[in-house]
């Protein structure tokens, strides 16, 4: 099939991005809840988090997921206190 | 114990309990996920899933996986991820439910023909055909059938999870089978003397 240009910039985008993963979907997922917590209050990454961080920037499935995630706890009324 | 704590401990318990109690925490959580999903999902995706529909699977997971909640998170928040990714997946199937495999990767052939842009500088146009020309080789001789196939079906516009659910796989073995296929064309092309940070003046 040929491709759009548009297409190959895709390509070309997905493979610049592309690093070490040392994770998967599964193990961002597991973390995600508190990653997000992180990203909420505004705090640094540490270290323990890169990796979710790396995979975050490299899986846009699970980027989607996490930037629907942060508009949802936005929504939530600030309880829990 | 932290206020924040005896919170999360509270949800667990009552979840766990019976009778009104449990019956309280859930229509409780079940108000506050639709109120999270009514704003993320709506903002980004229209009315394509409806929160309290969505809502009731996620309940399902949470209630099923409460033992392996942690307290790592604000137990809201450790719902909310589930809700989220239980509204987006069935967001995906339900926009793509129309697209076959088929009709995206049709042949075995990723072909990077891009048409010629007078208005680019020659110098440029000679970068960008040998940029492409060496990426149309390594596609052909780095990766394998599956690969192709997969990157040709994620430019196609399929998310991750919809082609494992159409190749019978998982979105974690998709997502590593492309992302092998990533390292060997980034590799391929460094090999070649193609640093990624030449991609974007090429194809700016
Ligand atoms: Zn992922």
């Amino acid at each position: 099939m040929s491709i759009s240009k548009k297409q190959i910039s895709n390509l070309l985008g997905l493979i610049a991005s592309t690093e070490n993963d040392a994770t998967d979907c599964e193990g961002c997922f597991s973390h995600l809840a508190e990653f997000a917590e992180l990203e909420l209050a505004g705090r640094e990454i540490p270290e323990a988090f890169q990796a979710i961080q790396r995979h975050l920037e490299q899986c846009p499935c699970c980027k989607d997921e996490f930037d629907v995630l942060i508009e949802g706890l936005k929504a939530l009324p600030p309880e829990d206190e | 114990m932290t206020t924040e704590n005896a919170d999360t401990d509270d949800w667990v318990r009552r979840l766990s309990s019976s009778g009104p109690e449990r019956d309280d925490a859930i229509a409780e959580l079940t108000q506050l996920l639709v109120r999270g999903l009514s704003r993320s999902m709506a903002n980004r995706y229209g009315n394509l899933v409806q929160p309290e529909d969505v809502v009731q699977d996620a309940l399902l997971k949470i209630l099923d996986s409460l033992e392996t909640f942690a307290g790592r998170s604000r137990f809201t928040t450790w719902a909310m991820t589930i809700a989220t990714r239980v509204a987006i997946s069935e967001m995906r199937r339900k926009r793509y439910q129309d697209v076959s495999l088929d009709s995206i990767t049709s042949d075995d052939n990723l072909s990077l023909d891009i048409a010629t842009d007078p208005s680019t500088p020659g110098e440029t146009q000679i970068d960008r055909a040998n940029v492409l020309s060496t990426l149309q080789e390594l596609i052909q001789t780095e990766l394998s059938a599956k690969q192709r196939e997969a990157i040709q079906a994620l430019l196609g516009g399929l998310p991750v999870e919809e082609i494992a659910r159409r190749t019978g796989s998982n979105r974690n073995a998709v997502y590593k089978l492309i992302h092998d296929a990533r390292v060997r064309l980034k590799s391929g092309l460094e090999r070649a003397g193609v640093i990624a940070e030449d991609f974007n003046a090429i194809f700016a």
